[in-house]
C-alpha cells in the first residue's frame, strides 16, 4: 500500500478563491415544459438530471456586524451522499456594466454530522426549504430550474407547500477570481432563452 | 484501514528526539519492516470569539492526516466532529472574525511510514512552533476492525520494537471493545492524536531539542 504524497496546499486568499457568477429569473408553472424543451436543445447532450434537495440556512450572530450566513444542503433523492455546505460572500461592487452578479463562493463537502456540528459552532438555523427541479449543463455553465417549497412542520420534509406558482431559473458558473469573460458568455446564453425567461443580475440586498 | 493505536514514546536514556527515532527505525528495519514514504498529521486550534463572559472559550480543532490528503477533520473535544473536504480550511479563513486561529498552538507529527506484513507503523517527531516536543508512534493492524479481537496481537507486536514502553488500551476502544472501529473516516485515530497533542501542549519543551 503506497503512501499518499505528503504535500502542502497553498491556503492563501488569492490562489483558491472561487467566484460564483449568477443570473436569475423565473417562469410560471405553465411555461416550464417549453423552457425545459429549449434547454434540452441548447445544453449538453446528457441524461436529464432531476434533483430534490433540502436546504437549511444557518446564521452565526457575532459581536458586531452582519450575521455570518452558511447554507447546508442535502439530497433527498440520494440520502447517503455527503452534505454540501456553501458560503457566499457579498456581491462584488464594481463594474456596473458587468452582466452577472459576482460573489466569492466556498463549497465544502461534509459528513452527516453537519447540523449538530454547526450548532456546536454557535450557528442557529434561520430557515429551511425544499428545492426540486432539473439541472442542465453547457460546458462550465450550469442551469438550474427549481421549485421551492416551504416546510410546514420543522424537520418534516414530506409536508411541504410551494412558495409560489413559478419556478426559479438560475444560470451560474464557478470560476477562479479574475475571469471576467464569464459574464459575457452567460449573457449570450441568456439571450438564447428569451423570451421564455429573462435572466438578469439580481441584487440580493435590494430584496432583504 | 484497520484498528489503529497512537501512543507517545518516551525518549531513550540520554538521547535526543531524533536519536530515539533513529533507534526505533533501526529496530523496525531489523524486523524487516519496509519504509514506504512519509506521513504527517497536524492539528490547528481555533478559539471561538464572542462567547458570553464567564463561559469557557470553546476550542475547535481542525486536523489533517496525509493518509486522507483531501479531507480534514474538525472537532470539539468531547463534542461532535465533522469530516469535510480541504475547502473547510478556506471556510475557517472566512470565519476568522468568529474563530481565531491560535497559530502558536499548531502541533504536528511528521516522520516515516513503515510497512511490516499486515501492520503499518508511523514514527513521528511531534513539534509545536518548530520545537520538538516528543515522539508519536502509530500502529495500525490493517485486516481487523474490531479492537477486542486484535488488541493482544497489537500489544505483542509493539513490544517487539517498543520494548517495555507499550501503551494501555486507548480510551476510544474502551467504549467499544466488541464493537466496530470506524476506520473509514479516521475519527478514532484522530481522536487519539488529539489526546496526544493535548498532552504534548501541556508538557514543557524538552531540553536541548530545538530542530
Amino acid at each position: 500500500m503506497e503512501a499518499p504524497p505528503v504535500s502542502v496546499l497553498p491556503i492563501t486568499g488569492g490562489t483558491i478563491n472561487m467566484m460564483e457568477y449568477l443570473l436569475q429569473g423565473s417562469v410560471l408553472d405553465q411555461a416550464l415544459e417549453s423552457l425545459l424543451h429549449r434547454l434540452r436543445g441548447l445544453c449538453d447532450n446528457m441524461e436529464p438530471e432531476t434533483f430534490a434537495d433540502h436546504e437549511l440556512v444557518y446564521l452565526l450572530k457575532g459581536q458586531q456586524g452582519n450575521p455570518f450566513l452558511l447554507r447546508a444542503r442535502r439530497s433527498l433523492s440520494h440520502p447517503t451522499v455527503p452534505w454540501h455546505l456553501r458560503y457566499l460572500g457579498q456581491p462584488e461592487v464594481g463594474d456596473k456594466s458587468r452582466h452577472a452578479l459576482v460573489r466569492n463562493c466556498v463549497d465544502v463537502a461534509a459528513s452527516h454530522s453537519l447540523p449538530d456540528f454547526l450548532n456546536e459552532m454557535g450557528f442557529r438555523m434561520d430557515h429551511e426549504f425544499i428545492a426540486k427541479g432539473h439541472i442542465f449543463r453547457k460546458g462550465v455553465l450550469k442551469v438550474v430550474v427549481s421549485k421551492l417549497s416551504r416546510i410546514l412542520v420543522p424537520g418534516n420534509t414530506e409536508n411541504t407547500e410551494p412558495l409560489s406558482l413559478s419556478y426559479l431559473v438560475e444560470l451560474s458558473v464557478l470560476a477562479p477570481a479574475g475571469q471576467d469573460t464569464m459574464s459575457e458568455d452567460m449573457r449570450s446564453f441568456a439571450e438564447q432563452l428569451k423570451p421564455l425567461v429573462h435572466l438578469e443580475k439580481i441584487d440580493p440586498k435590494r430584496h432583504m | 484501514m484497520g484498528v489503529t493505536c497512537v501512543c507517545q514514546v518516551p525518549l531513550a536514556e540520554g538521547k535526543s528526539v531524533q536519536q530515539t527515532i533513529d533507534i526505533l527505525h533501526k529496530k523496525l528495519e531489523q524486523l524487516s519492516a519496509v519504509k514506504q514514504g512519509n506521513f504527517t498529521v497536524d492539528c490547528e486550534t481555533y478559539h471561538a470569539t464572542g462567547n458570553a463572559s464567564g463561559q469557557p472559550t470553546k476550542l475547535l480543532y481542525v486536523m489533517h492526516n496525509s493518509e486522507t490528503p483531501l479531507s480534514c477533520l474538525a472537532l470539539f473535544e468531547g463534542g461532535p466532529c465533522l469530516t469535510a473536504d480541504g475547502n473547510f480550511d478556506v471556510l475557517m479563513i472566512k470565519l476568522k472574525s468568529h474563530f481565531q486561529n491560535a497559530k502558536g498552538h499548531k502541533v504536528e507529527s511528521r516522520g516515516s511510514r513503515y510497512r511490516y506484513c499486515d501492520f503499518l507503523i508511523k514514527v513521528g517527531a511531534v513539534t509545536m512552533s518548530s520545537s520538538a516536543r516528543g515522539i508519536s508512534v502509530e500502529v495500525e493492524y490493517c485486516p481487523c476492525v474490531v479492537p477486542g479481537d486484535c488488541w493482544n496481537l497489537m500489544k505483542e507486536f509493539m513490544q517487539s520494537f517498543l520494548g517495555p514502553s507499550i501503551p494501555e488500551l486507548p480510551s476510544v476502544f474502551a467504549t467499544k471493545p466488541e464493537g466496530l472501529y470506524v476506520p473509514a473516516d479516521c475519527v478514532d485515530t484522530m481522536t487519539q492524536y488529539l489526546e496526544l497533542f493535548s498532552k504534548v501542549r501541556k508538557q514543557q519543551v524538552l531540553p536541548g531539542t530545538t530542530r
